[in-house]
């Protein structure tokens, strides 16, 4: 992949444009979701809608900090996006009796520490922080469970749903692999030292601890849903592949970071690693609800409704 | 002034042709009177004067500049009621104005300018309207407004929409708001005053927003009945008044204009309005703008941010996809329904080209002159067209005062110039190329350290981000640089000998 045009792509997104009511959500097929899948795609659905939602506020966070204005209304459009892929896999679920009139998805505790972290310090995160964990979840996502929802559901109206959210993800991975280079681009020793220092930034430390366990998360809800884990970790040793085929894109610090991440959560023998970051996973299921504040209003936002 | 003076002989060509009835059109006519030049034409598209704040009349029209320092100085309103006054209390004023100096007289209405030409040999420029009439005056005042033909998005599927489309400066009163649902697009100087009134009577009302704006409180009350008994009995009073606010706005362009520690205090005042307006985070968030204050227009509003928060009131900054047969659809896959769109969306602003072709000496076109940018000496001339006057040209706008007070350096300046014209008996007064050139070397430099020019997009810039809009300095610099006639920087060509003189 050569190096895209970013302003070339920004009319493109804006040319490639859907919207729910493009979707018939009533239309056949949602029979052939079987009794015993059901309860698991449910829980299953709910995590991916979130995630959505979270990645969605992590581009809100990376358009205020976008070096230019094309990046910046690009960032704009995919946190639109996303939230439109939230908003999607909401209406599927209710295509599939998962939820009441009005209802909103629990999410799991891992994810409302995320989306604590991200409503309080995401904002203040220097712009290839984000820049580099989001392409890393896009391509889990995108590699593995959607991939993995396709194989096993077979409603129509599913796949189409998808058709349409996928266009969009090969264009924010697109974009995202591409930043990563361009931040790559001319690093020296000295931003190293400086990147090490924004590692001890405590913001950024409680970041990572809930980015991790939260990965760890996804693994084991994977598992339960039969998915082999094999597939999540070809999906996130695909990041290491794209990221790392230029130069550029090596020398990004944070790819290596990241890249590095990747390559322990891919391997239980790590078990110095797993062993905590499982015991946070289990941390987390047990905060009682009352523990968290009240959720920040812009997680109200998502709805499965095409029309307001 | 006398009421009832002879009907103006209207004699063709007019020594004055004034293109537009609002203040500047207006205020000309008026000073020209004053110095007993009688033989003028205005000419008016519409079927009534007031320009602005005749089409402006949407709910809440209101001007942002205290009505004190928003009239004329040589005709001063000791009625105002409020300190800030609405679209049709400065409408009412400027009706006085018109009976008082007794201009109807000089109007004619329902003439649509569309061409404007000198004719060389004959010394006249020749205004073609939409009638087909032609107009022709030894002099021509361009007063067609900064700001007059309203403006709309480049939106997808604008002509898709079945309910009502309304622009904030052509309201529709015919059209009852009582409980529907509508869209306002657009969140600048129009829509922070449309939303609180519509907030009051929509069933839902949905603001879309693309970029937010710096909003200051704004300290706004009703005048109490003895200081308008004061201002009327004391003039004096009121000129004093005028005087300190004049001096209170000018200070203001050091946190507008220029970026200075006061530009960091007024968005510290900005936040903090926010701040005690907006408890929730995340509409605060959205609400808080991400450019240098004074970068675009500093509107100001106390209830602006609390109508957004009305149970029936929404605010939306998804980028708009698309406008469908009913309502919006946003980029978060959702399409918005409305009965009623409402756009806030503006003004055309002839920053680069003019409103109608305008034709020079042999031929030359303004407008293709101006493509990359508009530039003129002193904002007021340009050269090749000699006798023609602009109100309101290239590199006048005020960003911190009231736009009257450079209206009058201005109508002041034609004033003197046609005088000079007449009492030199000149066929042509033609600023020089090289004066015009230094006076706009010298104002791009000075542009370029504003904070207009720091970096975000707006109606101030062209689509090269060329300046040809603001001036860069206070409203006293720019009475200075308009205070005196300086022939040296123009050609002088005599009525009779066909020779240039000076
Ligand atoms: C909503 C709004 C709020 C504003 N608030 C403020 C404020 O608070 N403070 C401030 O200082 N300024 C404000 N302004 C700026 C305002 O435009 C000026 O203050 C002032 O009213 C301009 O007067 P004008 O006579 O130059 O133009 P206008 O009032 O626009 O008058 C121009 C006239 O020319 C006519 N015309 C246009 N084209 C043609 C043509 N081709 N042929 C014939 N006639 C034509 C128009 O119909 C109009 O009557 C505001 C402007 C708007 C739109
Ligand atoms: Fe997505
Ligand atoms: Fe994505």
């Amino acid at each position: 992949m050569a190096k895209i045009d970013l302003d070339k792509m920004l009319e493109k997104i804006k040319d490639t444009q859907w919207s729910l009511s493009d979707v018939d959500w009533d239309a056949p097929g949602a029979e052939l979701i079987t009794p015993e899948q059901w309860p698991k795609l449910k829980a299953f659905m709910a995590d991916l809608m979130w995630i959505e939602h979270v990645g969605a506020r992590a581009f809100a966070a990376m358009a205020k900090k976008a070096p230019d204005d094309t990046l910046r209304q690009i960032y704009t459009y995919f946190h639109a996006e996303e939230q439109r892929h939230a908003n999607a896999e909401m209406a599927l679920m209710k295509r599939w009796g998962m939820l009441e009139d009005g209802e909103l998805p629990e999410p799991n505790n891992n994810l409302r520490l995320v989306i604590e972290w991200l409503d309080r310090f995401a904002d203040d995160q220097p712009v290839y922080v984000l820049g580099t964990v989001v392409p890393m979840l896009e391509i889990a996502l995108d590699g593995a469970l959607c991939k993995f929802l396709l194989d096993t559901v077979d409603d129509p109206v599913c796949h189409q749903a998808f058709e349409l959210i996928n266009g969009d993800e090969a264009r924010h991975l697109g974009v995202g692999f591409s930043v990563m280079e361009m931040q790559g681009h001319g690093k020296t020793y000295i931003e190293l030292i400086r990147m090490t220092a924004q590692l001890m930034d405590p913001r950024l430390i409680l970041g990572i601890a809930s980015y991790f366990p939260l990965l760890n998360k996804m693994r084991d809800n994977i598992v339960e849903m039969g998915l082999p884990e094999e597939k999540l970790y070809e999906a996130m040793r695909k990041f290491e592949k794209i990221g790392g085929r230029t130069g550029d894109g090596r020398r990004n610090p944070w790819f290596q970071i990241i890249k590095h991440h990747g390559r322990f959560v891919v391997d239980r023998k790590k078990r110095f690693y797993h062993a905590p970051i499982d015991a946070l996973v289990k941390v987390a299921d047990v905060i009682p609800r009352k523990a968290f504040p009240e959720v920040p209003s812009w997680v109200k936002e998502i709805t499965y409704q095409p029309t307001a | 002034m006398k009421k009832n003076q002879p009907l103006a002989q209207q004699q063709s060509p007019a020594d004055a042709l004034i293109i537009g009835a609002g203040f500047a059109g207006l205020g000309t006519a008026i000073r020209l009177q004053q110095q007993g030049i009688r033989n003028i034409t205005i000419l008016e598209r519409s079927d009534d004067v007031g320009g602005t704040w005749r089409d402006n009349q949407y709910p809440g029209a209101a001007c942002d500049i205290p009505s004190n320092l928003y009239s004329f100085s040589f005709a001063q309103n000791p009625n105002w009621s409020r300190s800030f006054s609405g679209s049709r209390e400065i409408l009412e004023y400027i009706h006085h104005l018109v009976n008082h100096f007794n201009l109807r007289q000089y109007i004619r209405f329902n003439q649509n300018v569309s061409n404007l030409a000198w004719d060389q040999d004959k010394g006249l420029w020749q205004a073609t309207t939409t009638n087909g009439d032609v107009f022709s005056g030894r002099t021509a005042v361009m007063a067609q407004g900064p700001l007059s033909n309203p403006g709309w998005p480049g939106i997808a599927g604008l002509d898709e929409f079945k309910g009502k489309k309304i622009h904030s400066a052509a309201w529709d009163h015919d059209y009852d708001l009582k409980g529907k649902r509508i869209a306002v697009i657009g969140t600048g100087a129009s829509a922070i005053q449309i939303v609180p009134e519509l907030a009051k009577c929509a069933g839902k009302l949905t603001v879309f927003q693309r970029t937010p704006p710096w909003i200051m409180p704004r300290p706004d009350f009703t005048t109490p009945d003895w200081n308008k008994t004061l201002f009327r009995k004391a003039p004096v009073s009121q000129t004093a008044v005028r005087k300190a606010l004049y001096l209170a706005h000018e200070s203001m362009a050091l946190a507008v204009i220029w970026n200075s520690p006061l530009t960091r205090f007024a968005e510290r005042l900005g936040r903090w309005h926010l701040r005690k307006q907006v408890p929730d985070r995340w509409l605060r968030r959205q609400l808080t703008p991400d450019y240098r204050l004074g970068c675009k227009r500093i509107l100001v509003s106390n209830d602006y941010y609390p109508a957004l928060q009305k149970p029936n009131t929404k605010l939306i900054t998804w980028p708009i996809d698309r406008i469908s047969e009913n309502g919006i659809r946003t980029v978060e896959g959702i399409e918005h329904q409305f009965d009623c769109i409402v756009f806030a969306t503006g003004f055309e602003v002839s920053n680069a080209g003019t409103p109608f072709p305008i034709t020079g000496i042999g031929g030359r076109s303004l407008n293709e002159e101006w493509k990359r940018g508009a530039q003129a000496y002193k904002s007021i001339n340009v050269s090749g067209y000699p006798n023609l006057f602009f109100t309101f040209g290239p590199n006048s706008g005020p960003g911190h005062n009231s736009a009257l007070v450079y209206m009058e350096s201005q109508m002041d300046y034609i004033v003197r110039s046609i005088r000079t014209i007449q009492s030199l008996k000149l066929k042509a007064l033609d600023v020089r190329q090289s004066s015009q050139d230094d006076h706009n070397r010298e104002i791009q430099s000075r542009l370029a350290k504003t904070n207009w020019n720091s970096g975000c997009q707006s109606w101030y810039l062209t689509e090269d981000g060329f300046n040809a809009t603001m001036y860069p300095g206070f409203a006293t610099q720019y009475a200075k640089q308009m205070s005196k006639l300086e022939l040296k920087d123009y050609r002088l060509l005599a009525a009779e000998a066909e020779s240039e003189t000076v």
